[in-house]
């Protein structure tokens, strides 16, 4: 409370001082009163009371010290003269302010990411307590999990609040004019309970929906709640139809509910005692658990371990091969991203610190331009501290100008997050919030220090601010190594980040010149919703799927369409563990391969060559099996493995096939992957998530129409999306990478930028003071071009410093990123001399300038100004 | 004036102040000077100069809280009420003082 009113006085002065003369005066006139009283005439009482209370403007003085902390009052006089002063030199005022605009705007920017991505819990009720389950199988890269496994592990565990699971695939919701492709999440029991959100609307799911044969219920996400039924409340008797099913709409999730992702639309039960759902062998959930209040992760995984093995010692087969993995449910939404967004921070920090450099050297030639002036306080008896303090706060003042603008730039970032990498985990979370504002007022608070402190305290320097006032006339030539010293440093930092950038865009460039082994111009992707299933009529699906492709390719502007249950060229991991019916020695390394499902036509779309045998067929009862030439050397010796057939050990559904052909090693599982050795499986089966593939003559997206009304004609029940041009999704695949590149090579810019202002301000600076000098050589017969040589030579060797320091700090830059590199080496030599090539040249222009300024001096007219 | 033995000694003036405050409701400054001259039989002599810094001294404390009110004459005046964290000084400060003088008084009588 004191604190409060001594605040409250401080900033209303004049009140305090108007109300302390009206209690000390109602006093003397009290005291006057009574002597008056007491037989003394008017004049005389009120002469010696006012002789008894003494000076009244001292004894107000004293009062109201009492009434304002002494601090407060000197910070809030240092404020306000900071601004006048501010204000009297607005070139210099302007260029710290959108300095560190820029600076701190850039740095909040890149920590509202990493606030929302990485440092905030995901946005559930006590988010950190969410795990994801997977399971560990030997020979298989299934993570997901059997349904019954997931209830007996929810129920024989001691550590977990709760397990649930959920599997998603895209229906084609059919209650409107047209089909319309619904993301519908398949969720276990308890979905809701344990990620800790309840309907906004409506209710949970009823133990009858729950189970097999109970009715249909749908609960659906707010986007679809206002998109479709305009956020009506009588949505709850309305219903959605799947199928030939419909199902009664019981409640709509809160909008910030987003689980498992962004676009699911509807969520369902999907009961735990349904016939498909006995197998120990289908695995298909993704399962989410919740820790117990007081439970460790390493407590959890040691529980469901010895649940596990319980489970394995009743059911040997195929318990035996499986163990639970648990992991924080933060970590795996967030992925690689974190090493990114930490790179981006410490670069946008490293750019921050160029900016503290430049307004640090920037103050520093101000303060020796007000040598008089601070001579002047400290003759009238100013402290060193309170000089330097008045110092700090113009720097203050400038941060906090600078800090709001910077919090503009911050509210922006956002956006431009979104617009560069859309599958960045959790990115729709970053926006503004209070965090990002404190973090802002911090980092105005650390800028003011670390560009204030050394001026303030150089300036002040009692010795050196009487000697340089004296010198002012006589000075012939001044040595500012320090001021050199920071430019040197900022072109240091600056190095360091243009040669990572450099570094990460050459990736780029190596990344797009790539040839991967197939074409990916000219292919238009979709999908075409169906359910799972559709796909216990194995028959049935093939037939759909030839009329399909039958449908695409007969269209004028296709080429040749296919289908694949992967894209090629976008990264994926799934790895099989293989073996030959034909038996293999001991000594032959263990056949391991990526596993793709195609249709035939794959290969003639995607425009990888067939080199040996012939084009599979999807033959009833043994599918036909595709390998490329790495697989076939590595494994088999070549065109001799034709003929052999592939068996996947222990996985009941994929069918042994017989090896019909060799085609050419592609970049499927990602450009930056060598081609690995791959097995092709050629199917015609129609399921959920399966892409399909058009070759086109022109423009992929100029076929969009055509491609969606021929869909349309041939299956008009069912709804066609994601209609993308290949090469947009092979971009996508690398958002993080492309963010990370056009960022870092922003900052780069804005760093080259800065240490070139920094290196011309100082030379500008230099050449002022040293005006005199220039003049007096000139008039002695110097040569204009020798003037102009000296001042460039001290730039340059500036820069060079520079260089050089920056050379160690890039090397230790570029081990950082050295995983994230793709064909070129760390210490890339053409890097390095373009960096070096780019940062000298700039530097010469930056200091030819005030060189060439500096030799245009007219001699009589400088010598004779003072 | 001149009287230096009237005058009161360093420190015991929160004790008087906040004292008379607390047997009386509300005082300005110069009733609590006049109250505790009278009181103390002409004895004791707050010396005005400083009376308002402790007095404002005790209101940023949180002991002492001040308004503004009229005096039986009409005059405007400030007032000064005892708080509850006042009160709680108070007696602190009554058995600092009482412990004082009673040590002093050991000290004459028996050193």
């Amino acid at each position: 409370m004191a604190w409060y009113r001594q605040f409250r006085n401080t900033l209303r002065p004049n009140r305090l001082q108007r109300d302390l003369r009206k209690e000390l005066a109602f006093h003397v006139a009290e005291r006057a009163e009574e002597l008056r009283e007491s037989g003394m005439t008017q004049a005389e009482a009120e002469r010696t009371a006012h002789l008894q209370f003494g000076n009244l403007t001292a004894q107000i003085e004293r009062t109201r010290d009492m009434d304002i902390p002494e601090y407060l009052e000197a910070m809030l006089r240092n404020l306000r003269l900071a601004v006048r002063s501010l204000a009297k030199a607005p070139a210099f005022s302007l260029t710290v302010i959108l300095t560190l605009a820029l600076g701190i705007g850039a740095n909040s920017a890149v920590f509202s990411a990493i606030d929302a991505v990485l440092l905030r819990p995901l946005p559930f009720p006590n988010g950190d307590a969410l795990l994801l389950i997977t399971q560990a199988q030997l020979k298989s890269p299934e993570p997901s999990v059997a349904p019954i496994r997931l209830e007996e592990w929810n129920r024989l565990n001691s550590t977990l609040q709760g397990i649930t699971g959920y599997d998603s695939q895209d229906s084609s919701e059919l209650s409107g004019e047209l089909p319309e492709k619904l993301k519908h999440v398949f969720a276990a029991p308890r979905f809701l309970q344990v990620l800790g959100v309840a309907p906004a609307l409506g209710r949970d799911f009823s133990p009858q929906e729950e189970h097999f044969g109970g009715p249909d219920a749908a609960i659906i996400s707010d986007h679809l709640w206002r998109r479709r039924f305009n956020g009506s409340s009588d949505v709850l008797r309305k219903t959605l139809r799947f199928g030939t099913s419909s199902f009664a709409i019981v409640g709509v999730m809160p909008p910030s509910f987003q689980f498992p992702d962004r676009d699911v639309d509807v969520w369902s039960p999907s009961p735990p005692d349904a016939p498909y759902s006995q197998s120990r062998e289908s695995t298909w959930y993704t399962a989410i658990g919740r820790l117990k209040p007081g439970v460790t992760l390493a407590q959890a995984r040691d529980n469901l371990m010895t649940v596990q093995s319980n489970l394995a010692r009743q059911f040997p087969k195929p318990d035996a091969e499986i163990s639970p993995r648990v992991a924080p449910l933060k970590e795996s939404t967030i992925g690689g991203v974190r090493r990114s967004l930490w790179i981006l921070f410490g670069s946008v920090s490293l750019l921050l610190l160029i900016a503290c450099t430049n307004i640090a050297a920037l103050l520093m030639s101000r303060s020796t331009g007000r040598q008089q002036e601070i001579a002047v306080r400290f003759s009238l008896g100013a402290t060193r501290a309170s000089v330097a303090a008045q110092q700090l706060a113009e720097v203050l003042v400038l941060a906090l100008v600078g800090a709001a603008l910077g919090l503009l730039v911050a509210m922006g970032a956002s956006t431009v997050f979104r617009s560069l990498a859309r599958d960045l985990p959790r990115i729709e979370e970053i926006g503004l919030n209070w965090r990002i504002v404190l973090y802002c007022l911090a980092c105005a608070l650390a800028t003011t220090l670390l560009s204030g402190l050394i001026p303030a305290v150089r300036s002040t320097r009692r010795s050196l601010a009487e000697s340089l006032a004296q010198a002012g006339r006589s000075q012939v030539s001044g040595r500012n190594p320090l001021q050199l010293a920071l430019v040197a440093a900022q072109v240091a930092f600056a190095v360091t980040l243009l040669a990572g950038a450099g570094l990460l865009l050459r990736s780029f460039q190596e990344l797009g010149r790539v040839y991967p082994g197939f074409d990916p111009r000219h292919v238009l992707t979709l999908h075409i919703s169906t359910g799972w299933g559709e796909t216990a009529d194995p028959k049935g699906s093939k037939q759909r799927m030839d009329r399909i492709l039958d449908g695409l390719s007969s269209l004028p502007g296709v080429e040749s369409a296919a289908s694949a249950a992967m894209l090629p060229g976008v990264p994926n991991e799934y790895q099989l563990d293989l073996d030959t019916s034909e038996g293999r020695a001991e000594s032959e390394p263990k056949m391991r391969a990526y596993a793709r499902f195609v249709t035939p036509s794959y290969f003639a779309t995607m425009g990888i060559p067939l080199h040996a045998g012939e084009l599979c067929r999807d033959e009833p009862g043994r599918a036909g099996i595709m390998v490329n030439r790495s697989f076939a050397n590595h494994f088999l010796g070549g065109v001799a493995g034709i003929g052999r057939h592939l068996t996947v050990p222990g996985n009941a559904y994929m069918t042994p096939g017989e090896i019909r052909g060799i085609v050419g090693d592609a970049r499927e599982a990602g450009l930056d992957h060598e081609p690995q050795p791959t097995v092709y499986w050629c199917n015609n089966l129609l399921q959920p998530g399966t892409f399909f593939l058009a070759r086109t003559h022109g423009e992929p997206a100029a076929m969009t129409e055509t491609v969606r009304r021929k869909i349309h004609e041939l299956e008009p029940m069912r709804s066609v999306y994601d209609i993308t041009p290949l090469s947009d999704h092979i971009s996508d695949a690398y958002a993080e990478n492309r963010l990370r590149t056009i960022l870092l090579s922003c900052f780069a810019v804005t760093a080259v930028s800065l240490a070139c202002v920094g290196l011309y301000g100082t030379l500008s600076y230099l050449v002022s003071l040293r005006r005199r000098e220039v003049a007096l050589r000139l008039a002695l017969g110097a040569l204009r071009n020798q003037v102009v040589g000296q001042f460039l030579a001290v730039g340059l060797r500036t820069a060079i410093f520079g260089c050089l320091a920056g050379l160690v700090l890039a090397a230790g830059f570029a081990r950082l990123l050295s995983g994230m590199l793709f064909g070129v080496s760390p210490t890339d030599g053409a890097t390095i001399a373009g960096v070096l090539a780019i940062v000298l040249a700039v530097s010469a222009a930056a200091s030819l300038i005030p060189a060439v300024r500096a030799a245009r001096v007219e001699p009589m007219q400088a010598l004779r100004e003072e | 004036m001149g009287d230096k033995k009237n005058d009161i000694l360093q420190g015991t003036l929160v004790l008087l102040v906040l004292r008379t405050l607390a047997s009386n409701k509300k005082m300005h400054g110069y009733a609590i000077t006049a109250r505790i001259h009278q009181v103390s039989e002409e004895l004791l002599r707050v010396e005005e100069g400083s009376l308002y810094p402790a007095l404002h001294r005790m209101e940023q404390e949180g002991w002492i809280k001040a308004e503004w009110g009229k005096t039986e004459k009409n005059r405007e005046a400030r007032f000064y009420t005892l708080t509850a964290l006042g009160k709680k000084r108070l007696q602190q400060e009554e058995e600092s003082w009482r412990r004082l003088t009673e040590g002093v008084a050991r000290v004459i009588r028996y050193a």
